[in-house]
């Protein structure tokens, strides 16, 4: 699947064309971390950072996905799309190649947020906590991408998916396990962050720095990630016969 | 069996109950083909048909002797397609944007490749320049060296020069030219009827989803129209019967002819004038263009209703 590569590359090098693109993404995570990781007057933990960080993370992956999708609206309003679609390669390519841009880009992000939250005093993990950690954010992000792109090309135009993205988003960011635990939501939170797929990411990561392998959540995400790239690939067919 | 390079047998393409292409029959090879028609006449239609982005609803079509609807791989493999709509990355030089092709079509050598298609199309001094900087036909010229990359058979253009400048547009078109002497097809669809006079070896004049007149530009001229001759002129005159020359009438003081040519009718009439003493101040000649061949033919058919009468005036007005 090599044209796979070529789309994502194209993406990639457009991307690191545009110098501010790069560094308000890099920076954007940082300051999440300083100003809700440092600032807030919690109680509930004795080191606030190292229990936000997972919900950072997760934050940056759902962020970089959905402004992923964008970018594929972008290709189909300019005509790029119809372009790529004429060339003998797979057509599905199209596709995971900007899956796989957006994932890449967020474990980029991912990266700078480690190194960023334990200059600022979280704790050190070993190299199996991490791989272990990155496996679950590719694998959020590879759910979280599908997602975007399958409204993306659901959507007619870039108002409109701007607009979805928010809804999305927002909610699913205050309403998953990023900010609090759940004995200190209220019941009617807690109800609804145990079902939010990005809680499963988030609780995943903090139970791999607990020291405990959380193959429930892991499960879950790939279970739901291959509905969602199933879906996705149905909707990329039906738009582009 | 030898093929032509693009075969349609019967297509049609409904949008719900919209008719866009109606019952179309079409053979196309190594020529430049124009598919001449207002705005939402079919045009647009019709090519992504033929370049397997939209499913006919029924009838076929052949491109290099595969069919679109069911190899569409074999298909891709043999054409090039440049959109109406420039769509090229500004933020990538115009060699990464074509070596981008290069590497999705899988060419061996591509770096010779590249540098080719970007000299064919006077682009290789600046290929390494942000396309950015580039201007509107030069990146025009960069879609078509994208296109010619990996050698097709078939070469479709929606529309190649719209909005470009006249020296620009006559670059294109003279590109386009030296492709199809190659030996490429090549299918374009524009409304700018002088240039598919000019530079189109035949057209199709599309209205409504149908083929209202196919030939050579110089055919459909010959068919539907002659040359008219007027003459300004002041007194009696009593038109001779001249050979090849038609009188049609006079209002004030214009006479009018036709003519099988009206450049050699030119001097015939002004001698039988000033032959007969009456005084002649202007001569003029009109030659029928390829815009009136298209009102002739797309005129006729016209019905009141519908969205696409709206927006065939429009055009019909700005081509005046």
């Amino acid at each position: 699947m090599r044209s796979v590569w070529y789309f994502m590359e194209r993406d990639m090098l457009k991307w690191t064309r545009s110098r501010i693109a790069v560094v308000t993404l890099l920076i954007m995570p940082a300051a999440w971390l300083i100003f809700v990781g440092l600032a807030l007057p919690v109680t509930f933990t004795g080191n606030y950072l190292d229990f936000i960080t997972p919900g950072i993370l997760v934050m940056t992956m759902l962020a970089s996905s959905l402004q992923g999708g964008a970018l594929l609206m972008f290709d189909k309003i300019l005509g790029f799309l119809n372009k790529f679609l004429a060339l003998p390669s797979p057509r599905e390519s199209i596709l995971f190649g900007k899956i796989l841009f957006m994932t890449i880009r967020g474990v980029l992000q991912a990266t700078v947020i480690f190194c960023v939250a334990t200059l600022l005093g979280a704790s050190i993990l070993s190299p199996a906590q991490y791989f272990l950690i990155y496996v679950i954010l590719i694998l959020f992000g590879v759910l979280l991408s599908g997602l975007a792109a399958t409204v993306a090309l659901y959507l007619e135009d870039h108002d409109t998916y701007t607009a979805v993205n928010t809804l999305i988003s927002m909610p699913l960011f205050f309403t998953s396990s990023a900010l609090m635990p759940y004995n200190v939501m209220p019941p009617w939170l807690a109800a609804i962050a145990h079902v939010n797929p990005l809680s499963f990411a988030i609780d995943a990561i903090r139970s791999v720095e607990a020291g405990i392998i959380p193959f429930f959540q892991i499960g879950l995400l790939v279970v739901l990630g291959i509905i969602v790239l199933t879906l996705c690939v149905r909707v990329f067919r039906n738009v582009t016969v | 069996m030898v093929m032509n390079a693009i075969e349609t047998l019967g297509l049609t393409k409904y949008y719900d109950s919209l008719c866009a292409v109606d019952d179309l029959t079409l053979s196309v090879d190594n020529e430049i083909f124009a598919l001449l028609g207002p705005n939402g006449s079919g045009k647009t239609t019709t090519v992504l048909m033929l370049t397997t982005l939209l499913r006919p609803t029924r009838g076929s079509a052949m491109v290099c002797g595969y069919d679109v609807s069911r190899e569409g791989d074999s298909v891709r493999k043999k054409l090039s397609y440049v959109p109406q709509d420039m769509a090229i990355d500004i933020r990538l030089t115009g060699r990464e944007n074509v070596m981008f092709f290069a590497k999705i079509y899988g060419i061996p050598d591509r770096n010779d490749r590249v540098d080719e298609a970007l000299a064919i199309m006077e682009l290789g001094d600046r290929a390494d320049e942000l396309v950015k900087n580039y201007s509107g036909g030069m990146r025009r010229r960069l879609e078509l060296a994208q296109a010619l990359v990996h050698e097709p058979a078939v070469l479709f253009l929606d529309e190649p020069t719209i909005g470009l400048d006249v020296a620009a547009r006559k670059k294109i078109w003279e590109h386009i030219q030296k492709l199809r002497k190659g030996g490429m097809t090549i299918f374009v669809t524009t409304h700018y009827m002088d240039e598919a006079d000019q530079f189109c070896d035949r057209v199709g004049i599309i209205s409504r989803g149908r083929i209202m007149a196919l030939g050579t530009p110089a055919e459909l001229k010959a068919r539907l129209m002659k040359d008219v001759v007027t003459a300004r002129i002041s007194g009696t005159f009593v038109p001779p019967p001249l050979e090849g020359i038609r009188f049609i009438g006079r209002t004030g003081d214009e006479i009018s002819f036709t003519a099988e040519n009206g450049r050699e009718a030119l001097p015939l009439i002004a001698q039988e004038i000033t032959k007969a003493g009456t005084s002649l101040h202007a001569l003029s000649l009109h030659e029928p263009t390829l815009d009136d061949v298209f009102l002739t033919a797309v005129g006729a058919h016209e019905e009141p209703h519908n969205f696409d009468d709206h927006r065939f005036r429009t055009m019909l007005r700005r081509r005046k």
